[in-house]
């Protein structure tokens, strides 16, 4: 009977407490009387649900995560606990990861064109094909490109590579293989500006690991900490802490635009894009003058009496340096006249709080100037980092408690094989031959390791030559490069060979479609992003067997290169496949065994993660120290310092640069800057793209992940709170400079920019924030996709924006290479 | 029986929706219908404006004006569940009285338009009963206290993860997420908070860290005038939230 | 009896058959839309969960209560000279109740639910529950009081008490429907103890205009063709009746609009200046709907005009949609707890559904209509039986 079978399903449902609360919940009645069709829990919900470990997948932090799996279906991601990044805790993204899994819009399996045309608007006409067809193709291709001595004209390109077992195995590829673009990576097209700041001043071309945990005082140049700086989840954590803890860690954000940081930070200044520099050169002004640096790090005056005076130069014999180089240089030929009131003329933040912020940052110890992407997306990009990098050397904070350092490698296992024993003779020729088709590392780009945004302008002009075949793995840069429509112009006549799993830009334009799995089915290992300096690595165990017809990126790789004519077949051979390496890889940590007692391979799937702590050198009171296994007491020399922590010519922290200074004709002849001054750290006038007379500025907000939001319909719904933006985004713009130009809140608007000569535009619909500064607009990247899944290209109700790519003029820092993003100027208009 | 109550240090607090997505991937709830939502406020204009926010779980209330208005007692307060608020699939009629009287707005009849198009419930339609069927679905389900996918034409809410916190030992003060005996009880949105911004324990319990943190540093009901007395109190500088007032154009 | 009686004849079947094209035409597609969207193919959300389909349920739920309260001037309080309105303001109060829950029940998530759910779980808190008590009270009376008068028996004992019954049914009902608006408190628009009053007196003013079109309309829109008593009451007292409800209804209107714009509290401020006011819509509604007829009724000689008459009735409905659906979407177009996600006062406009929904209720009501003029005698009074010898002779056209 109807009534009886609802009442005992309903049982079934009733948890410990569940049979009272029938009873209680709710006086007189009959209860769970219902004729209305109900779930079977029985298909569901009696199985095991298991946990498995993996990493997640949305943006560079590789927070650990623990994910469930009921019956073969995975249904939550937590983070894990036994994870040191996430520590059971993930940010937004990262629990969306189960959308991934079951993107409806995935492929399911390898595919080859067949309409030869490409372009925005054709139809790929994909069919279906084996795995053994879609290698052999590969294969064959890159075999007869090999046999006419042409092997340079393949490239491979990457974005997000993980570890050993995808983007490591791409140095021994080209090796063998015969080509110098083994891989083109995404450097360029992410951060790699503060990378450069530290290395000309540090010597370490990397990400800072920092010690939040026991600083007093950050002070934030244009990164989104609480938005998108990297490890996200784990930089939310620690912030936390840093509220919580006693002292209060004070917070001064300094950015161009008003967004959660800015907001929660207990001092927060809007400053004009691409003038960070001036305003920490200003600082350091005020520290030098008021003689607030730290005298064991730096060093003082012989007689102890501050001689630095606001346009005095001082004798550089009169200074004694400690464990910096060129201070009495800098403040002669740059820093003197850099006071607060030129900064404020500059920056537009006005000289008093410029004064306020120096005395706090440089008074409070341990105190960090950190940065990211906002200062050093610019053309002046390097010198700004290097100027607020600078701030870190001043207040002692390098390499100490509460200040920064650089993350330590992880102690992997050699492989079963080593590459220079399976070289034939047309690998060695090829060595060095020809230069990399982006040009970096070349007289062109000196002192880049990646220019991705330059591959498209190099194969049209044939300068150095024409790409034959490209690979993607993780990265899109026909979508997410600067002038995007150039890269779709010079990909038409490349055979596209796409890796991921999701139909993307690329995808419209690939020949053979070979889609990787996605995260959770995947086996991988990831060592840590930089974040407190000990070593780390974390695996990604697949949680279920792969939904489609796909295979690991490294197993695509090793079968591609088993095919391959020569020695380099049984390379790969050897090699075996992604486990295999694995396996090998993990076999160094039976001598290191983690922290968590991970010293195998097959303890390191149950963990999830290898890790080893402390961080082994910290600077304190005027030394370095190293650790000894208990503490740090190992006395470093100077020599054991210029070896192991600050890499540059002269062992110290620089302020005048010895390595800018190996490159000063090129860089007199990129920027204007005389030879006997481009090592020193200055102020450089930014150059502005675009000809217009509004800054446009294109962030990342908490739930863009990586490549996939657009496609994520929970990600959408939560896109833009700062102006209520859900399922689209919104232009954010200040309301005296909408009304200037007829802009009500909520009209359509157009951009434009010019980009390579053209003018552009795109469209965007504007709500009026009146917090934002007049002189800027903000539109978060992430729309604009022209293919990449139902919800990435629906126009639906909501007007999305165009593509703030389209509008970004490809102009790059000469000395780091980073693609200035953030530097256009564009004209606003009601559309 | 505890009266499960929750505290939000918006000190803390950045703003970030994780709780959001924790809650959306936990509960199974479409884009837009958020339970748990994090709102955002600006008032003033550069180069002082000033911009907070917010987390908004269900505020459980002490006195529910949603209760007392259904005319099927399809919502109600089991005190017996800690005070929870639930609605009964089983008896809603979706006349939607409860989403009028919630002064919290915390309610969704999700038988309305889609916020992000395509609608992701023709992506995975419906099996037995239920409003739509994906492939990531919670396995949890209990129609009686709204905990699962809704059929078509009901009111769902939040349910401060009642399928966790029930299964909790008896008597424990905290719930707390740090503690690796009663992680998996937690409210998902109390347990992913990186910045650890959120609690959730036994506000029947003076000896809480709950009532603790709610002392110290003088924890807020929000919308107090309305007389509905939340159980889900705020800490720290954010908790006023602005009145209304329109765009000026 | 009066021959006279269009709806009786031709006519009538033309607007039986044109009224019943519509009706199933307007659920067809309704229904269609809620076979394959449900109800998202309605305009309203999770932050305005009540839009134009419960405002129409509330305009004719008022409109029968106001019918039900003119009915008992003659049947509880003894106004004889509003005897010959009675029987059909009784039988139009009770069709289009009906016709306002068929609304209701297309607007509802699961509407069969509710005839076990809501007795059996006896929420006597709950205005709602109320209503389900008192509109089903209400609709038993009508009909049971009705029933009486349609068997000739408007002066027993049992007769009067039920149609005290039913006169206390309509109080009890229409005054809970306002409450359930009015003990909002969490929604100052609406929060109002004093709500039922008005509600009663604009209920009065809808069933007026109710009463007076289709009378008017039973006639041929010819008040010579009436039944003598029934063209003096809507020359005498009834057009004098309508002019004081339509007076006070915008005196009440006029008082709450005062109110709202002197207040502070931008919950109510801003619903009068930046959604009521700002709206033509709303203005037209005030203006054409209920100042000029008042305007009109104020004339000695016009207001026993019979064109007159009818416009007015056809303005004031008109008039009484536009003002319950602004009362109804109004109170919700001030966003609550929502931060940044409603940028602005929340917009709602009906969907072509839910208009159809509105079209079908009105089809529903005139396809009772015509079938009651056509099987009963509305114009029935008390007068009749008792002229029995003169029961069998046409009556004569006056005036």
């Amino acid at each position: 009977m109807n009534v009886l079978n609802a009442l005992i399903s309903r049982r079934r449902f009733l948890q410990a407490t569940g049979a009272t609360a029938a009873v209680a919940a709710g006086g007189v009645g009959l209860q769970g009387f219902s004729p209305a069709a109900e779930s079977q829990v029985a298909r569901r919900g009696s199985g095991d649900t298991v946990v498995t470990k993996s990493i997640c997948h949305q943006c560079p932090a590789r927070c650990g995560i623990n994910v469930y799996t009921t019956n073969g279906r995975v249904h939550g991601i937590y983070g894990d606990p036994g994870n040191p990044i996430a520590n059971g805790r993930l940010c937004p993204k990262g629990h969306l990861g189960t959308y991934l899994l079951y993107d409806p819009d995935r492929f399911k399996g390898p595919m080859k064109r067949t309409n030869p045309r490409k372009g925005r608007d054709e139809d790929p006409g994909f069919v279906p094909i084996s795995w053994e067809e879609a290698l052999d193709t590969v294969a064959e291709r890159l075999n007869r490109l090999r046999a006419n001595g042409e092997s340079h004209r393949f490239a491979h390109f990457y974005g997000r590579g993980w570890g050993a077992s995808d983007a490591g195995l791409y140095g021994d590829f080209g090796k063998l293989y015969g080509t110098p673009n083994s891989a083109i990576g995404h450097a360029s097209i992410c951060a790699e500006g503060s990378k450069r700041a530290k290395q000309a001043t540090d010597g370490n071309n990397s990400y800072n690991a920092y010690d939040y945990r026991n600083t007093n005082y950050i002070l934030n140049f244009g990164a989104s900490f609480l938005e998108a700086f990297r490890p996200y989840n784990y930089l939310m954590q620690v912030w936390g802490h840093m509220r919580s803890k006693s002292p209060q860690t004070r917070i001064t954000s300094i950015d161009v635009r008003m967004n959660p940081t800015m907001a929660a930070s207990d001092r927060y200044l809007m400053i004009k894009p691409g003038t960070d520099g001036a305003m920490a050169l200003a600082i350091a002004h005020v520290i030098l003058t008021e003689g607030l640096w730290d005298k064991e790090f730096v060093g003082d005056f012989r007689n102890g009496r501050n001689r630095f005076q606001t346009g005095q130069r001082v004798s550089p014999a009169s200074f004694q340096e400690r464990w910096t180089h060129g201070i009495a240089d800098w403040w002669n030929e740059e820093l003197k006249d850099r006071t607060p009131e030129w900064a404020e003329e500059i920056t537009t933040i006005p000289a008093r709080h410029i004064v306020a912020v120096a005395r706090e940052f440089a008074t409070t110890r341990p105190a960090m100037a950190i940065m990211e992407r906002g200062p050093t997306a610019h053309f002046n990009g390097t010198y700004n980092g290097m100027a607020i990098h600078a701030l870190n050397a001043l207040v002692g904070s390098m390499f100490a408690e509460g200040g920064l350092f650089y993350q330590m490698g992880v102690p992997y296992g050699a492989l079963p094989v080593n590459a220079d024993d399976y070289m034939d003779d047309h690998a060695r020729e090829m060595q060095g031959k020809y230069p990399r088709i982006d040009m970096a590392g070349t007289d062109k780009w000196p002192m880049t390791s990646h220019m991705m945004q330059e591959t498209a302008k190099h194969h049209l002009a044939g300068d150095p030559y024409r790409l034959d075949t490209a690979m993607f793995f993780l990265t899109n840069p026909i979508w997410s490069a600067p002038d995007p429509l150039l890269w779709e112009e010079a990909l038409k006549d490349v055979f596209i060979i796409e890796t991921s799993p999701y139909p993307g830009e690329t995808a419209m334009y690939a020949d053979i479609i070979m889609p990787e799995h996605t995260y959770l089915e995947r086996l991988q290992d990831s060592p840590t992003y930089p974040f407190e300096g000990w070593p780390m690595t974390a695996l990604r165990v697949p949680a279920v067997d792969p939904v489609y017809d796909t295979k690991h990126f490294g197993d695509i790789l090793i079968e591609i290169g088993k095919r391959i004519d020569g020695p380099m077949s049984d390379y790969y051979r050897e090699l075996g496949d992604v486990e295999n390496i694995l396996r090998h890889r993990a076999a160094g940590f039976a001598d290191n065994p983690g922290d968590n007692g991970v010293n195998d391979f097959e303890s390191w799937k149950e963990k999830g993660v290898w890790y080893k702590k402390p961080y082994h050198w910290r600077y304190w009171r005027g030394s370095f120290w190293e650790w000894d296994g208990e503490d740090y007491r190992i006395e470093m020399s100077e020599s054991d310092v210029r070896d192991k922590l600050m890499r540059t010519p002269s062992g110290k922290f620089e302020f005048k640069s010895g390595f800018l200074e190996q490159h000063a004709a090129y860089i007199r002849e990129e920027m204007d800057i005389p030879e006997n001054r481009v090592g020193l750290i200055q102020w450089v006038e930014p150059k502005h793209t675009g000809g217009g007379d509004l800054h446009f500025v294109t962030p990342k907000t908490p739930l863009h992940a990586e490549g996939r939001s657009a496609n994520i319909p929970q990600a959408q719904a939560y896109m833009q709170p700062i102006v209520g933006g859900r399922g689209t985004c919104y232009l954010e713009l200040h309301p005296e400079t909408a009304r200037e130009r007829g802009i009500a809140d909520g009209d359509t608007v157009r951009l434009s920019a010019e980009v390579s000569g053209e003018r552009r535009s795109i469209l965007a619909v504007a709500r009026y924030m009146p917090a934002h500064r007049p002189d800027t607009l903000v539109l978060p990247m992430e729309y604009g996709h022209w293919a990449q899944g139902r919800w990435a290209t629906a126009e639906g109700r909501d007007i999305k924006p165009g593509h703030s790519g389209d509008i970004t003029e490809n102009l790059s820092d000469p000395i780091s290479g980073l693609a200035s993003y953030y530097t256009a100027k564009v004209t606003l208009e009601k559309a | 029986m505890a009266k499960w109550g929750m505290v939000i240090d918006l000190d803390k607090c950045t703003g970030c929706q994780a709780c959001t997505t924790a809650c959306s991937m936990e509960n199974n709830t479409l884009p837009g219908e958020s339970w748990q939502d994090v709102l955002f406020y600006h008032e003033g204009e550069y180069p002082t404006a000033q911009m907070k926010w917010l987390p908004r779980p269900c505020m459980q209330c002490e006195k529910p004006s949603c209760v007392y208005v259904c005319p099927t007692r399809a919502t109600y307060k089991d005190e017996e569940a800690g005070g929870i608020v639930f609605v009964d699939w089983n008896k809603c009629i979706g006349c939607k009285y409860c989403m009028i009287a919630c002064p919290y707005g915390v309610r969704f009849y999700a038988d309305e338009q889609p916020l992000v198009e395509p609608d992701i419930r023709d992506v995975y339609p419906g099996e037995d009963g239920q409003m739509w069927s994906p492939p990531y679905q919670n396995p949890e389900q209990d129609w009686r206290r709204g905990i699962g996918i809704q059929p078509k034409g009901v009111v769902s809410k939040c349910t401060f993860c009642h399928h966790k916190v029930s299964k909790a030992p008896e008597g424990v003060a905290d719930l707390d997420e740090d503690d690796p005996e009663l992680v998996e009880y937690v409210p998902a949105c109390v347990r992913t908070c990186p910045p650890k911004a959120r609690f959730f324990g036994d506000l029947d319990n003076p000896e809480s860290n709950v009532n603790r943190l709610i002392g110290d540093k003088k924890g807020v009901r929000l919308l107090d005038h309305t007389g509905n007395r939340p159980q889900v109190y705020y800490l720290g500088a954010g908790a006023g939230i602005p009145a209304f007032s329109p765009r000026k154009s | 009896m009066s021959d006279n009686n269009v709806m009786k004849g031709g006519l009538g079947t033309v607007l039986l058959i044109l009224s019943v094209i519509v009706l199933v035409a307007s659920f067809g597609f309704v229904m269609y839309n809620l076979m394959s969207h449900g109800h998202a193919s309605f305009n309203v959300s999770s932050s305005l969960p009540w839009g134009q389909p419960i405002s129409t349920y509330l305009y004719f739920a008022l409109a029968s209560s106001g019918l039900g309260l003119i009915a008992s001037l003659p049947l509880v309080f003894g106004f004889k000279q509003y005897y010959g309105l009675a029987k059909r303001a009784i039988f139009l109060a009770f069709i289009i109740l009906v016709s306002g829950m068929a609304v209701l029940a297309l607007e509802l998530g699961h509407t069969f639910r509710m005839l076990w759910a809501i007795p059996f779980n006896m929420q006597i808190q709950s205005a709602m529950f109320w209503m389900g008590v008192f509109y089903a009270a209400d609709l038993l009376f009508l009909l049971w009081k009705f029933q009486k008068m349609e068997s000739g028996d408007w002066d027993s004992k049992a007769t009067r008490t039920i149609g005290i019954a039913s006169f206390l049914g309509v109080l009890l009902a229409s005054g809970n429907l306002a409450l359930i608006f009015g003990m909002m408190s969490m929604r100052p628009f609406w929060f109002d103890g004093l709500l039922p009053i008005y509600f009663y007196l604009t209920a009065v003013t809808s069933g007026l205009a109710a009463l007076v079109f289709f009378t008017y309309l039973a006639y041929g829109f010819q008040r010579g063709a009436m039944p003598e008593k029934l063209q003096q009451t809507l020359t005498g007292g009834l057009p004098k009746l309508f002019a004081a409800a339509l007076g006070l209804t915008i005196l009440f209107v006029a008082v709450r609009a005062i109110t709202g714009l002197y207040s502070n509290n931008p919950e109510i401020y801003y619903v009068w200046t930046d959604y009521l006011f700002a709206s033509p819509v709303y203005i037209a509604s005030v203006v054409l709907g209920l100042l000029v007829p008042f305007a009109l009724m104020m004339s000695t000689s016009l207001r026993v005009n019979p064109g007159i008459q009818i416009l007015v009735s056809v303005l004031t409905f008109g008039g009484l949609f536009a003002e319950r659906y602004f009362f109804v979407v109004g109170g919700q177009v001030i966003p609550l707890f929502k931060g940044t996600w409603a940028w602005d006062m929340i917009q709602y406009t009906p969907s072509i559904t839910e208009w159809a929904l509105t079209v079908m209720g009105s089809a529903l009501l005139f396809t009772l209509y015509v079938l009651g003029e056509k099987f009963f005698n509305l114009s029935a009074t008390p007068e009749q039986p008792a002229m029995s010898a003169a029961a069998d002779q046409p009556r004569q056209a006056t005036a």
